[in-house]
């Protein structure tokens, strides 16, 4: 992590915006692609970084309120994996896109006597954690067949 | 409580005398001191109140399904329309949460008399200022109204508060606010409370953030009559002028620097109700001494892993995120090492075979360490009966195997309190001669 390069994005934030209006409604956020990215940058109002690696890119943004989110995509450019931590909740429908319903069901309360527990999502394709506290919420959300070969979890910190 | 309210109503009364204008009427120590019932010395203030552990508002076994709740402290609080001793309305079943601030109540279970009198918040625009409260699973919209408060015999004039759910430009949730994901919280049925008093360790709900005009889970809105839709900057005041919700307890005139909550303990098998209290001030008066408990510092409002956090080590792994949270039902961290039980209703809860003992060690941020040990107990029999309250329950939220990054966190719920005094002091408050913000037990 510490030998991966770092790369400042805000030039390339003009040429995506071109095809903004192409792919705004295409699948943004989570299983979208890379340029989708530009998207969920400009809902959060955040700053992004890029830092290629070996079989994939993480785009790191911080947010105003001094959250931060991550989009992972993988070796074709399609957003593997989103995490956020700090003070609030982003915008997870941007970034979770046409998967933030499963996180949606799993908010139900299914038993009304134990509420207030974490949503979590256990499908074969989609896993969603959560969690937080008052002033830090943080939450991870992974598409397994989307990840790029030899992609341990614990990268996605 | 009819002393108390006599108590309050002539306090509101000494206030309304006093009132200067546009400032915080004055609090008189020795205006709300009924008898001491039974002691020989009559505090100056009435800090304490009952928190009872029951089968919730009456909205909850009138709905569909009918429930009940379970291991929720609920407290009963007072709000009068600012400067009136008879437009006021006692709210019960109101959570006690040490782990969120701020004063919330359904908006619809105040009787439209009252809420018609209480003024909306006014934004630089003139226009009504709205708030979005954000817990892990739900969030809560509505209006910033300001009321005269009381609990035991404690008040705050003027005190902004969040009626959840209200109506008219209210109506209409911010996508800001919902895009957080979860569920709305409207009704007491949906919220399983007809509010919530968060008395946690910080002075305002949002503080900086907020008053940066950012959301810090706690968020501000701007609501012309078209509706509510850009975030505002509001100030963080714990005294009046307000903006922000304050912490009600750090807006109190004395005994404002935290809160000792004092449960009893609970045998395994659970109970239908249980009584307890609370206490307002840390060494403020002679029932609310620190005496020889244990202080835990916590992490501030300026620090990157957010405020009120100290560190569980639990099985060799350091939980720098953890808290005490009487708003918590349950313990929640990850072990996967223990069963999961099997029953549907019970899919997140641990099911141990026989009580089993856990001994995770909290670290405060000086260092200073204390025993966070308790008996986790199966669910099967406890939560199936008629029990309201029960301790030992503890739920993993992240059932993932491996469990991915970022769970970071042991929550000690409610059931780590019963039989523990807890202490919570609040941030930027001296409490019992030690600086807040700690937990002590």
């Amino acid at each position: 992590m510490s030998k991966a390069r770092r790369v400042r994005l805000g030039i390339a934030v003009g040429a995506v915006a071109g095809s903004l209006a192409v792919s705004s409604g295409a699948t943004a956020g989570l299983g979208g692609k890379a340029p989708s990215i530009q998207l969920d940058r400009a809902q959060l109002g955040a700053s992004l970084h890029a830092t290629p690696q070996a079989g994939r890119t993480t785009y790191a943004m911080a947010l105003p309120n001094g959250a931060a989110v991550k989009e992972f995509t993988n070796a074709t450019g399609a957003v593997f994996a989103v995490t956020w931590s700090g003070p609030g909740k982003p915008d997870l429908r941007a970034l979770l896109g046409s998967h933030f319903q499963a996180l949606q069901a799993a908010s139900r309360v299914r038993d009304p006597r134990f509420r207030r527990v974490p949503p979590q999502v256990r499908q074969s394709d989609l896993v969603i954690q959560t969690g937080g506290h008052m002033g830090y919420f943080w939450g991870v959300a992974y598409i397994p067949s989307l990840a790029p070969a030899g992609f341990a979890v614990a990268d996605l910190k | 409580m009819l002393r108390l309210l006599i108590a309050f109503a002539a306090a509101l009364m000494l206030t309304a005398c006093g009132g200067g204008g546009g400032s915080a009427p004055t609090h008189t120590g020795s205006s709300g001191s009924p008898s001491g019932g039974g002691g020989t010395t009559t505090p100056a203030v009435v800090n304490y109140a009952t928190v009872t552990f029951d089968a919730g508002p009456a909205a909850l076994a009138n709905g569909s399904p009918a429930y009940t709740a379970f291991n929720e402290p609920y407290v009963s609080v007072t709000i009068c329309a600012p400067g009136s001793t008879s437009n006021c309305q006692t709210i019960d079943h109101v959570i006690l949460d040490t782990g969120s601030v701020g004063l919330r109540i359904i908006s619809s279970v105040i009787n439209p008399t009252l809420l018609s009198a209480l003024p909306i918040e006014r934004d630089t625009g003139g226009n009504s200022v709205g708030e979005c409260y954000k817990y892990v699973n739900s969030y809560a919209f509505g209006s910033v109204r300001q009321a005269d408060f009381a609990i035991g015999g404690e008040k705050v004039a003027n005190m902004p508060f969040q009626a959840i759910g209200d109506t008219g430009t209210f109506a209409a949730v911010p996508g800001t606010c919902s895009s957080g994901g979860g569920d709305a919280i409207t009704t007491a049925y949906s919220f399983g409370a007809n509010g919530i008093i968060g008395v946690g360790t910080t002075t305002t709900d949002c503080g900086y953030i907020c008053q940066q005009g950012y959301d810090s889970g706690a968020g501000y809105y701007d609501c012309p009559n078209s509706g509510c839709s850009t975030i505002i900057a509001r100030a963080a005041a714990s005294a009046a002028p307000f903006q922000q919700l304050p912490n009600p307890v750090a807006a109190f005139a004395t005994d404002n620097n935290g809160t000792i909550l004092d449960f009893p303990a609970v045998a395994a098998a659970g109970v239908t109700t249980l009584t307890g209290k609370v206490y307002f001030g840390i060494g403020t008066q002679s029932n609310n001494g620190l005496g020889s408990a244990k202080v835990l510092p916590l992490s501030t409002s300026t620090s990157s892993l957010g405020p009120g956090f100290l560190t569980a080590t639990y099985k060799g792994k350091a939980l720098t995120q953890s808290f005490l949270d009487s708003g918590s039902n349950f313990y929640y961290f990850i072990d996967a090492g223990l069963p999961i039980c099997t029953q549907s209703g019970l899919s997140v809860f641990y099911c141990p075979t026989a009580a089993t003992p856990l001994s995770p060690t909290l670290t405060a941020t000086n260092g200073a360490t204390a025993s966070g040990a308790f008996t986790l107990y199966n669910p099967s029999t406890t939560t199936s009966g008629s029990a309201n309250v029960a301790p030992g329950l503890a739920v993993n939220p992240t059932l993932v195997t491996p469990p991915l990054p970022f769970q970071n966190s042991f929550d000690f719920g409610v059931p780590f309190f019963f039989g523990h005094k807890v202490y919570t002091a609040i941030e930027g408050r001296t409490a019992g001669s030690v600086a807040g913000p700690y937990f002590a037990f």
